[in-house]
C-alpha cells in the first residue's frame, strides 16, 4: 500500500517521523507523502525524518495559542484548525493522490492539538479526495489522568465517526519501562512504527514478480472496510544468517524438503499465533474482531504456504470469522521474518471503556469547580463581613 | 512563555532584577531584557543591575505631596499618583515589546503603599492596554511587617485578583528575606522558581523536550484567575554533557532495574518535596483549581516511571484532573529541578490572617478618625494624632470615591493605623 501520511499534534508529528525512520531503515516506501501539521512551533523542530516544508504551523495568528500549542485543550485545538482550514487545504493541494491508495492521519487524543485538531484535519481529507482516510489514534494512559482521558473520549467519538477505520494504540499498554522520558517515548513510537509500517507496507512495491499469496493494498483496504476500531498484533524472529544456510546447503536435500514443509510452516503459524497472542496496539477480545489480515515479511526463502494456510485456518478459528486474509510481503534481504496481524473492528476494548468511565468523572469535577470558582476566589479575597475595600 | 516584567515599588523594583538576574545565570532566556521599574520617589533609585536605566520609570518625581522617601506610607496618595501620571507610564511602556511577549508580570510587594496603591492602579491599566494576559507577583507582608502593610495587601488583594488573570502570591512570612539586599538567599531563591517556571518550553535549549510546557499550557493553567502558589525543589545531579563518551558510559553504567527504581524514586520526591515544602504562599494544595508541573534538568536523570508517578499523585493530592505535566531536558545542568504551580487556591490561611489583622487595623483607625475617638484607643493613639491629622482627614476624603456602601468602614488612615499597631504591639 501507498500512504500519504498526516501527523497532527505532537505524539502524532513523532510517530509518523519514527515510521519514515522505519522505513528507510528497512528499505521500504510507504509514505509517499508526508505532512506534520501543530500548533506548537516547538514541537515542530523536533522531527528527523519529515522535510521543514512539509512541516505546517497552525493557530500561530491565534490569540490562544500564538505557535505555542493550545494547552491541552481539544476546544481551543478544534477552533484553531478550523480557523485555518484553508491553510491545511493548501498544504494539501501538494498531494499527488493518484500516487497514493489511502490517507493515513496520525495523533494523540489526549491533548489538544491532535484530538481537537484531528478530527477538522480529517474532514478536510475526506471532502477533497475519495481514498480512504484512516486514522492512528494514540489513547493516553490511566496515568495521564483525567483531562487527557476526557480529551480522549470526545476526540474518539469524532474520530471513528469520521475516519474509514481507527486503528487504536494504548499508551497505558504500551508503557514502555525505559528509564528517561525522551527513551520511553522513543521506544515506544519505535515499537508503534514497526507495526504500522510492517502491515502497511504489504504490497507496496508495484513489481509484479510476487508470489501467488502476496498481499495487495487492496486486502488492506477490504480488511479495513469494516470502520470501527482496529488493533494490531506483531511478532518477529531473526532468519538463520548465511553461515547457517550455508551448512543446511551441504545438508541432503531430503532434509531441506522436510524443513520447507515441516519447520517453516510451523515458524510462520507460530509467527502469526505470537503476533495476535503479543501485546496488540489495543488490547481486545480478538475474537469481537470483524475481519483479520495477516501479513508475513520477510525474505521469500522464508516462505510457506502450508503455512499461510494453517495461520489462516487457526485466525479464523481465533478471530471468530470466516473474513480472514494471510498473505506474504516478499523483503529479500530482511535479516527478520515478522507477523503483522490486523484485528479489524474490535468491538470489546476495555480500555475504551475505562477511559470512558474516567472521563465522565472528570467532566463531572470540572463542572463542579468551575460551577464554585467565581465564589471561592471571592470569599479568599473578601474578609467576612466585606468590611476591607478594594484600592481601586 | 516570553514575559514582560514589570516592577512597581522598591521591593517589586528589585524582585525584577533578581529575576533578571537569574535568567542570565542559568542561562534562560524568557524576557530577554524586556522588563521596566517604575518608582514613586523624587530621584531614582539606584543599584540595579540588570535593567538598564531608560527602562527605569519614576512616577510623582513631581507631585507636591511626594517627599524624598515617596508617598511616605500613603497608600491613597501612591495610587493618586499612578492615577495622575498613567501617561508617563504608557511612554514608558513604549520601551517593552509587549506585543512580542506571551504575557505581562507586574511584581509588586503588595504590602508597601506603592506596591498596593500604584501596583492595583497599573494593573487596571495594564489589563486595559493589552490582549496578552496579565500576571502579577505580589509579595504579601509578614507579620513583623505591621498592621498598615496587612491593611494595604487585603485591600490591594481586592483590586489585584479580579483584575488580573492570575496573583502568584508571596508570602513574607515564609520567605522573610530581604529584598533591598543583592545577594539575598530568600529572594533569589524566589526569583529561581519565576525562572523556572516561566522559561520551561522556550526554545533556549539545545534539546527539545519530549512534552514541553508551552506558554499555552501555562496561560491554561492559570485561566481560572483567583491566587496561585509556586512549589519548587532542586537536587544536585551529574551534568549530561561530558561528551559523547560520558553519556555512553552512563548509557552502559545504569541499565538495571536498581538504578531505575532509585531514579524513579528520586524524580518522584523531588516533585512531592516540590508541592509540600515551602511553596510561595502556604494552602491547601487540594483547594486549588488547575496545577502544572515541569521537570527540569539533564535528560538521562528524568526517569518516565518517577515522573509518570509523581503527575498521578499531583493529581489526587491537589484533587483536580486539570494537570499539565512537562518535562524541560537541560543537558549541561548539574540540578534536577521541579516546579510546581498550582493554580486558583482557595484555602490560604496567610490571606485570612491578613484581613483579620487588616479589620483590627482599620477599626482601630476609625475610632481614633476625627469624629469616632474613644476613650479606647486615645491614649495609644494621641501621639500619632497629633503629627498627622492633617493626612488623616485627606485619607478619609479620598476612601470616599470607592465604594460607596462601605465608604463608612473605610477610612484607611494609613500611617496612624500603624502608630496604632505598632504601639498596641508594645
Amino acid at each position: 500500500m501507498k500512504l500519504a501520511t498526516i501527523g497532527v499534534g505532537n505524539a502524532g508529528s513523532k510517530i509518523v517521523d519514527r515510521m519514515l525512520e522505519f522505513e528507510s531503515r528497512t528499505d521500504r516506501n510507504l509514505c509517499r507523502h508526508v505532512h506534520a501539521i501543530n500548533t506548537a512551533r516547538t514541537d515542530l523542530a523536533k522531527p528527523d525524518y519529515i522535510p521543514e516544508e512539509r512541516r505546517v504551523l497552525i493557530g500561530d495568528t491565534n490569540q490562544k495559542a500564538k505557535g505555542h500549542g493550545v494547552g491541552g485543550d481539544v476546544e481551543i485545538g478544534a477552533e484553531v484548525a478550523k480557523a485555518d482550514l484553508d491553510e491545511i487545504r493548501r498544504a494539501f493541494d501538494d498531494v499527488e493522490i493518484h500516487t497514493v491508495d489511502a490517507i493515513l492521519v496520525v495523533a494523540g487524543l489526549g491533548g489538544g492539538s491532535g484530538s481537537g485538531g484531528g478530527p477538522v484535519v480529517i474532514d478536510a481529507l475526506q471532502e477533497m479526495y475519495d481514498e480512504p482516510v484512516y486514522a492512528l489514534g494514540v489513547l493516553p494512559g490511566e496515568y495521564e489522568g483525567g483531562r487527557p482521558a476526557l480529551n480522549a473520549a470526545r476526540s474518539l467519538q469524532s474520530f471513528v465517526s469520521k475516519v474509514d477505520n481507527f486503528i487504536g494504540f494504548d499508551n497505558d499498554a504500551w508503557r514502555a519501562r525505559e528509564q528517561t522520558i525522551e527513551e520511553g517515548y522513543e521506544q515506544m513510537n519505535r515499537e508503534l512504527a514497526a507495526r504500522l509500517v510492517t502491515l502497511l507496507a504489504a504490497g507496496e512495491t508495484d513489481d509484479s514478480d510476487v508470489a501467488e499469496n502476496a498481499m495487495d493494498s487492496s486486502d488492506i483496504i477490504r480488511t479495513l472496510d469494516t470502520g470501527g476500531v482496529s488493533s494490531i498484533g506483531y511478532a518477529a524472529t531473526q532468519v538463520e544468517d548465511t553461515s547457517e544456510g550455508l551448512l543446511d546447503r551441504w545438508s541432503s536435500d531430503s532434509q531441506r524438503v522436510n524443513r520447507d514443509d515441516g519447520s517453516q510452516a510451523t515458524k510462520i503459524k507460530g509467527l502469526v499465533r505470537r503476533a495476535v497472542n503479543s501485546r496488540l496496539t489495543l488490547p481486545g477480545e480478538v475474537s469481537s474482531a470483524d475481519r483479520a489480515l495477516a501479513v508475513i515479511s520477510g525474505p521469500p526463502s522464508e516462505f510457506s504456504r502450508k503455512g499461510i494456510e494453517s495461520a489462516r485456518q487457526w485466525l479464523e478459528q481465533e478471530a471468530d470469522t470466516v473474513e480472514v486474509l494471510v498473505g506474504d510481503d516478499p523483503r529479500e534481504d530482511s535479516p527478520r521474518l515478522s507477523a503483522a496481524v490486523l484485528l479489524s473492528n474490535v468491538t470489546e476494548a476495555p480500555r475504551i471503556d475505562q477511559i470512558q468511565n474516567q472521563a465522565v468523572d472528570a467532566q463531572q469535577k470540572i463542572a463542579e469547580q468551575e460551577a464554585v470558582r467565581e465564589e471561592q476566589i471571592n470569599d479568599l479575597i473578601t474578609d467576612d463581613n466585606n468590611d476591607l475595600d478594594p484600592v481601586v | 512563555m516570553k514575559l514582560a516584567l514589570v516592577g512597581v515599588g522598591a521591593v517589586g523594583s528589585r524582585m525584577v532584577d533578581r529575576i533578571l538576574e537569574v535568567e542570565a545565570d542559568t542561562g534562560r532566556a524568557f524576557t530577554r531584557g524586556n522588563a521596566l521599574v517604575c518608582d514613586i520617589a523624587r530621584t531614582p533609585a539606584d543599584g540595579f543591575d540588570a535593567v538598564p536605566e531608560e527602562q527605569r520609570v519614576l512616577l510623582g518625581d513631581t507631585h507636591e505631596r511626594v517627599t524624598a522617601d515617596g508617598v511616605e506610607g500613603d497608600l491613597e496618595l501612591a495610587a493618586d499618583v499612578a492615577e495622575t501620571d498613567l501617561p508617563e507610564f504608557r511612554r514608558a511602556l513604549d520601551s517593552l515589546a509587549i506585543h512580542e511577549s506571551d504575557g505581562v508580570l507586574l511584581v509588586a510587594d503588595l504590602g508597601s503603599a506603592t506596591g498596593s496603591g500604584a501596583g492595583s492602579v497599573l494593573v487596571d491599566e495594564l489589563q486595559g492596554l493589552y490582549d496578552e494576559p496579565l500576571y502579577v507577583l505580589g509579595a504579601l507582608p509578614s507579620d513583623d511587617d505591621g498592621g498598615t502593610a496587612a491593611l494595604n495587601a487585603a485591600r490591594a488583594l481586592r483590586s489585584v485578583v479580579p483584575t488580573a488573570d492570575s496573583t502568584l502570591a508571596f508570602d513574607r512570612e515564609t520567605w522573610p528575606g530581604d529584598p533591598e539586599r543583592d545577594d539575598d538567599p530568600e529572594i533569589r531563591a524566589l526569583a529561581t522558581r519565576v525562572a523556572t517556571l516561566f522559561a520551561a518550553g522556550e526554545l533556549d535549549s539545545s534539546v527539545v523536550a519530549e512534552n514541553a510546557m508551552d506558554s499555552s499550557d501555562l496561560i491554561r493553567t492559570l485561566e481560572p484567575g483567583g491566587v496561585s502558589s509556586i512549589g519548587y525543589a532542586s537536587t544536585d545531579v551529574e551534568p549530561d554533557e561530558r561528551g559523547l563518551f560520558g553519556r555512553l558510559v552512563a548509557w552502559f553504567s545504569r541499565s538495571t532495574d536498581d538504578d531505575e527504581a532509585t531514579d524513579a524514586a528520586k524524580v518522584k520526591s523531588l516533585v512531592q518535596r516540590a508541592a509540600n515544602t515551602r511553596l510561595t504562599i502556604p494552602c491547601e494544595v487540594s483547594s486549588a483549581e488547575r496545577a502544572l508541573v515541569v521537570l527540569s534538568g539533564p535528560p538521562s536523570e528524568l526517569s518516565r516511571r518517577g515522573f509518570e508517578s509523581a503527575r498521578q499523585w499531583l493529581e489526587q493530592e491537589a484533587d483536580t484532573v486539570e494537570i499539565l505535566a512537562g518535562d524541560d531536558p537541560r543537558p549541561r545542568s548539574s540540578t534536577l529541578e521541579a516546579v510546581v504551580i498550582f493554580s486558583n487556591v482557595t484555602d490560604v490561611p496567610r490571606i485570612d490572617a491578613l484581613q483579620r489583622r487588616a479589620l483590627d487595623v482599620q477599626a482601630a483607625n476609625e475610632e481614633q478618625a476625627p469624629n469616632g475617638d474613644t476613650s479606647e484607643t486615645r491614649t495609644t493613639a494621641s501621639k500619632a494624632n497629633e503629627t498627622r491629622d492633617a493626612s488623616a482627614e485627606t485619607d478619609a476624603a479620598d476612601s470616599e470615591v470607592s465604594d460607596a456602601s462601605n465608604a463608612n468602614d473605610a477610612a484607611p488612615l494609613i500611617e496612624d493605623a500603624e502608630a496604632v499597631a505598632d504601639d498596641a504591639n508594645e
